[in-house]
């Protein structure tokens, strides 16, 4: 009997530093104290055993008890402090989350936030447009070649798809006068066939200011410190006359070139130069029609190609991937 | 457009001074958009004038030919492979030593007979597209004479953007090219030299039937034509400017709207001697020279002889008063029409040529005397027996006159942002050809005609032109002034980014953008009607869409193949009801079997995302819908009592041409009054210091009957002492459904006793009962 308790509590004692968790320690004290347990087994078989026995082992079952309780709990406390065992492999790789944002959102997102900072408010501004606000009200007259069919949307109800975000200068001005600052970032459409280069629904960002005295060297200012921080490099920007019938004088605006910063490469067929934005001061006819009154005021507005900046952000060679639902382009621009 | 930087120096004073090959970068900031310069007459060398006297067939080709030619110093032995070589023909001959196309010229045998050189073709020295022979020269010329020094083969050819100048008509011709390049660089234009015969001829007989589109017609017969060869230096030009030489007649008409940028016709006088302008007849036909027959409307302006058609005005002569080669006497016509006229009379023929694209420039009307009198002045040098069958008749019934501008200076500042010096203004102005009177506060300025037509109207137009002239390198960046007024801020945008950043961020969506329009093929194919709003002109992809969530249903078309389950989303416009609406639509796709996972998915993100984004707990209700969606599964999404939205199921026979193994649920959401939704304050309650009592109760229902009835019910039994009440299991056993709901009791002002916990059961128990519900009582 005392050999066979003997190895009991060599068994007991040795199992009992193996205690790791809470389970573990719940299965060795059913093994060791529990109803079918070997020292369970003894103690009702004590009924059986002689007087002497009775007490020499009665205490003696009790106290064991109690010991391996107390081994048990003090080996299960002290693998709490213990650091978990490693069970699982560590150096697995990480699960790709797939959420996306489309790249033109992502720059109309950059360039608001810019223009948010120098006071701009961001305004909205309808697809479907009338005639007066895409042309008549920005002094583009009936006989213009963008009024004919070729270029624009026209709908069966008398409206038409916007041709550029610039509507939304002169709903603007009639909305809130001036001064104001704002832009407009949104969708604009025209007839054309597509292919690498040309998409028939685009995004523009519409930028307009009117104070009291607005300047040719403000453009300059807006302009150039807007695409340092889109482009996150230093950017040299020129003016060089454009013609849009909205602003008086119109500007091309072209930007040192993101690629070669201005030495020449394909992609500004060697000029260093990069279109990439028409504006101007805007023209006076456009604000009368508005109601503000030229004399007072003078102002600039642009409108620069998101889709565009998109591209050469991000280096899109074909337009026609932003507006294919493609996942497999669009799913890569899953920046949080 | 192409220029040639020679004629432009004909036309500037001391152009020597000028670099016309690095000129054009300035030219580009100060004027118009230049896409390529480019030097012509630089792949060779060593060619001289020679002339053929000798000429045998090569004894071993039937081909070549065996030369002697002079250069003017001595004879050459040279095989010459061109069919036209003859005894007496001057040609261009490049020396041993010369170089063409990086080759060294040397001597060499051909078939066994040396040849000292080669005669070179028009197109081996680049000026013509002429291979077919060797190039001939007049018989007067010079022998042994280094060809570039007779020939204007060395030339700096600009290619000019032809979009950048579309309200410049002054600049669609050398002249005017040269007048601003000499502005540029501070140099004087030299005047046109132009023919000035006295006449007292009979005047043709010319009649204007529309004034309002034809401003201004002269005509002038022009007779004893005996040489119509171009001289050479004009070939050159013409080929170098992108244009085929014909004879002197129309190559004349092409060099002076090249130069001045006025169109030139010339039709032959025996068919042409009694012009008028007038509008067609709707319907006629007209064969014009490209012998295309083409139908007239009422609106093209054409040019008739004797009531008969001869020109689509403005855009194209006929083919019956072509020039040929034996015509000897024209008519030379030089005019000037309504821009617009000219524009949709082309566009509607199809038919845009270089005159049609100068005149809906608005040309001056000033400029047509000048593109005569040029005309004939180059037409006598070649034929000094010409003679007038006519005089220069001109009929201009309202004579174009110049503009005055008052420009004041206080604007003029405004603009530059600094005060511009008096004498910089004039000379900038003058420089253009504007006449400048300075008075104290103001300009006064007369602009000339060729600029008023259409592009210097107003004061800002003068602005342009001092601004360019000045340089828009040497402006100064200057901050906008600081205005700390609150904006009137518009929230669709930024709102519009804030729930695409948590479907991307927080539910892995991908951000889709589509067309307006609905696929016309895609909605043949999962077989649904769409009507509304058309595009106009256009017989497929023409309905704008009125359902953001069809757009979204092709999207996953598109990538069902290569995607497992989709997930994607677009804030985009549609048309409904006339009018633009913005919508979000959000598409899940799932297999089949996981529709209920899927489904209350889309209800928890559309639930979640305007608890988190606007602090709102929208309610659900069964509805209805479109009928490509299964109504059963319709849902409004209902938030402040206004449909937000809904949840749709598409259904199987419409998602079944997608996928038959996957369904396609969407959340479509009116954005338009998601924006104007105000988010809800956060309301803080105080926690309470009494214990809190959990109370599950089990409920009997029926299998079929939805939650949403049971709640209903349920919803009207209150009690003041309800913190919370939540929905723990719904079990199903044997047709009988077991909900499980917990409320959460307590109180703020005491620890509940067991008596008042007891009332709340048994008011609990009588109200289920009372409403024919019963309950599970342990």
């Amino acid at each position: 009997m005392k050999e066979q308790l003997n190895d009991l509590v060599k068994r007991a004692s040795e199992e009992a530093k193996k205690i790791t968790n809470e389970s573990e320690y719940l299965n060795i004290k059913s093994k060791y104290l529990g109803k079918k347990s070997e020292l369970n087994t003894y103690m009702s078989n004590i009924k059986n055993m002689n007087s002497d026995d009775k007490k020499l082992y009665g205490p003696l079952f009790n106290k064991l008890k109690k010991e391996f309780d107390n081994l048990f709990t003090k080996y299960y406390e002290e693998s709490l402090n213990k650091n978990e065992i490693i069970t699982f492999d560590p150096t697995l790789p990480v699960k790709e989350v797939d959420g996306s944002l489309h790249p033109v959102t992502i720059v109309a997102r950059d360039v608001t936030n810019i223009l948010k900072k120098m006071g701009f408010m961001v305004l909205d501004g309808p697809e479907m447009e009338s005639e007066y606000f895409n042309f008549e009200a920005l002094n583009i007259p009936a006989t213009h070649p963008a009024r004919d069919m070729q270029d624009t949307y026209w709908l069966d109800n008398g409206l038409l798809l916007r041709t550029h975000t610039s509507p939304v200068q002169a709903r603007a001005m009639q909305k809130y006068g001036a001064p104001i600052k704002m832009c407009v970032p949104g969708r604009c459409f025209r007839n054309e066939d597509l292919d690498a280069s040309h998409e028939n629904t685009f995004f523009q960002l519409e930028g307009m200011v009117i104070d009291e005295n607005i300047s040719i060297s403000n453009i300059l200012y807006v302009m150039k410190g807007m695409l340092r921080e889109v482009f996150k490099q230093d950017i040299e920007v020129r003016l060089r006359p454009g013609f849009f019938p909205f602003v008086e004088p119109g500007f091309e605006l072209d930007c040192s070139c993101t690629i070669c910063g201005g030495k020449g490469c394909p992609t500004c067929k060697d000029t260093g130069w990069i279109e990439l934005c028409p504006c101007g001061m805007i023209h006076p006819n456009v604000f009368e029609e508005s109601g503000i009154d030229s004399k007072v005021y003078s102002g600039f507005a642009f409108g620069l190609g998101l889709t565009r900046l998109a591209m050469m952000k991000y280096k899109i060679n074909d337009i026609r991937y932003l507006n294919s639902s493609d996942l497999r382009h669009l799913s890569q621009f899953n920046i949080r | 457009m192409k220029i040639s930087c020679n004629v432009l120096k004909k036309h500037i004073k001391n152009s020597e001074k000028i670099d016309f090959y690095s000129i054009w970068d300035t030219f580009t900031i100060r004027t118009a958009e230049v896409e390529k310069v480019e030097k012509k007459g630089m792949n060779f060398d060593g060619v001289v004038t020679a002339k053929i006297i000798e000429c045998e067939p090569h004894p071993k080709s039937n081909k070549l030919s065996v030369l002697k030619v002079d250069n003017g110093k001595k004879q050459l032995q040279i095989v010459c492979g061109a069919p036209n070589v003859k005894v007496g023909l001057i040609g261009a001959l490049i020396q041993i030593g010369g170089h063409i196309d990086d080759i060294e010229i040397s001597a060499r045998p051909l078939l066994g007979i040396d040849s000292y050189g080669m005669m070179c073709s028009g197109k081996e020295l680049g000026i013509s597209d002429d291979h077919t022979g060797i190039l001939e020269l007049p018989a007067n010329t010079k022998l042994g004479v280094n060809i570039k020094e007779i020939l204007p083969i060395e030339d700096i050819i600009v290619e000019i953007d032809n979009k950048s100048l579309t309200n410049r008509p002054d600049l669609w011709g050398h002249y005017g090219i040269a007048r601003e390049i000499a502005a540029i660089t501070g140099n004087s234009l030299l005047p046109l030299e132009l023919d000035d015969t006295k006449l007292d001829k009979k005047d043709l007989k010319i009649k204007i039937n529309n004034p309002e589109l034809c401003y201004r017609y002269i005509g002038t017969k022009l007779e004893k034509i005996e040489n119509i060869n171009t001289p050479m230096w004009m070939q050159i030009f013409l080929y170098y400017a992108g244009m085929r030489s014909i004879n002197l007649i129309v190559d004349l008409t092409n060099y002076v709207m090249l130069e001045l940028g006025q169109p030139m016709h010339a039709f032959d006088a025996n068919i042409v001697n009694e012009i008028e302008i007038g509008l067609a007849n709707k319907g006629d036909k007209f064969t014009t020279l490209d012998g295309n027959e083409r139908t007239l409307t009422n609106k093209d302006l054409m040019i008739k002889n004797g009531g008969k058609y001869f020109a689509v005005a403005g855009v194209m002569g006929g083919l019956d008063s072509e020039i040929t080669d034996n015509t000897n006497s024209i008519v030379l016509e030089s005019a000037s029409f309504e821009a617009s006229t000219i524009r949709k009379t082309a566009t509607s023929l199809g038919l845009r040529t270089e005159a049609s694209s100068r005149y809906e420039k608005s040309l001056d009307p000033n400029l047509t005397m000048d593109g005569t009198k040029r005309f004939i002045k180059l037409l006598k040098d070649e034929n000094p027996n010409l003679e007038f069958g006519s005089n220069i008749t001109d009929v201009y019934p309202k004579i174009f006159k110049e503009k005055e501008i008052i420009l004041d200076k206080k604007l003029l500042y405004k603009y530059m942002n600094f005060e511009i010096e008096d004498s910089i203004v004039e000379n900038i102005l003058n420089l253009l050809s504007f006449k400048v009177k300075i008075l104290k506060d103001r300009f006064k300025v007369t602009v000339p005609t060729f600029r008023a037509t259409k592009d210097v109207a107003i004061a800002a137009d003068l602005i342009e032109e001092i601004a360019r002239l000045y340089g828009y390198e040497n402006y100064n960046e200057v901050p906008l002034n600081m205005d700390l007024t609150f904006n009137n801020n518009e929230t669709t945008y930024e709102q519009e980014y804030e729930v695409k950043e948590y479907l991307v961020n927080k539910h892995n969506f991908n951000e889709v953008n589509t067309y307006l329009w609905n696929q016309t093929l895609f909605l043949k194919y999962i077989d649904v009607l769409v009507d509304n709003v058309k595009l106009i002109g256009k017989n497929e992809d023409n309905i704008l869409r009125d359902d953001l969530s069809l757009s979204m249903l092709e999207s996953a078309y598109i990538n069902t193949k290569r995607f497992e389950n989709i997930r994607i989303f677009e804030i985009g416009t549609i048309i409904e009801n006339g009018e633009n609406k913005r919508s979000l639509s959000i598409l899940l796709s799932g297999d089949t079997g996981d529709l209920k996972n899927i489904y209350n998915e889309a209800k928890s993100i559309a639930y979640h995302l305007l608890k988190t984004l606007k602090n709102i707990k929208p309610i659900f209700e069964l509805s209805e819908s479109k009928n490509y969606y299964n109504n059963e599964l319709t849902q409004n999404i209902i938030v402040n009592n206004n449909v937000l939205g809904q949840i749709n199921v598409f259904n199987r026979n419409i998602s079944n041409n997608i996928n038959k193994k996957k369904c396609f649920v969407v959340i479509n959401i009116n954005f338009d009054y998601y924006s104007q939704i105000n988010k809800e304050n956060i309301i803080y309650n105080e926690v309470s210091k009494y214990p809190i009592t959990n109370l599950d109760y089990t409920i009997l229902s029926k299998r079929g009957e939805y939650y949403q009835e049971f709640e209903k019910i349920i919803d009207n039994f209150t009690s003041p002492i309800i913190i919370k009440r939540e929905l723990v299991d719904i079990y199903i056993e044997n047709d009988i459904k077991k909900i499980t709901i917990r409320y959460t009791v307590g109180s703020k002002e005491k620890t509940l006793t067991s008596e008042e916990l007891k009332d709340f059961k048994e008011k609990f128990i009588k109200f289920i009962e009372d409403n024919d519900l019963s309950i599970i009582l342990e």
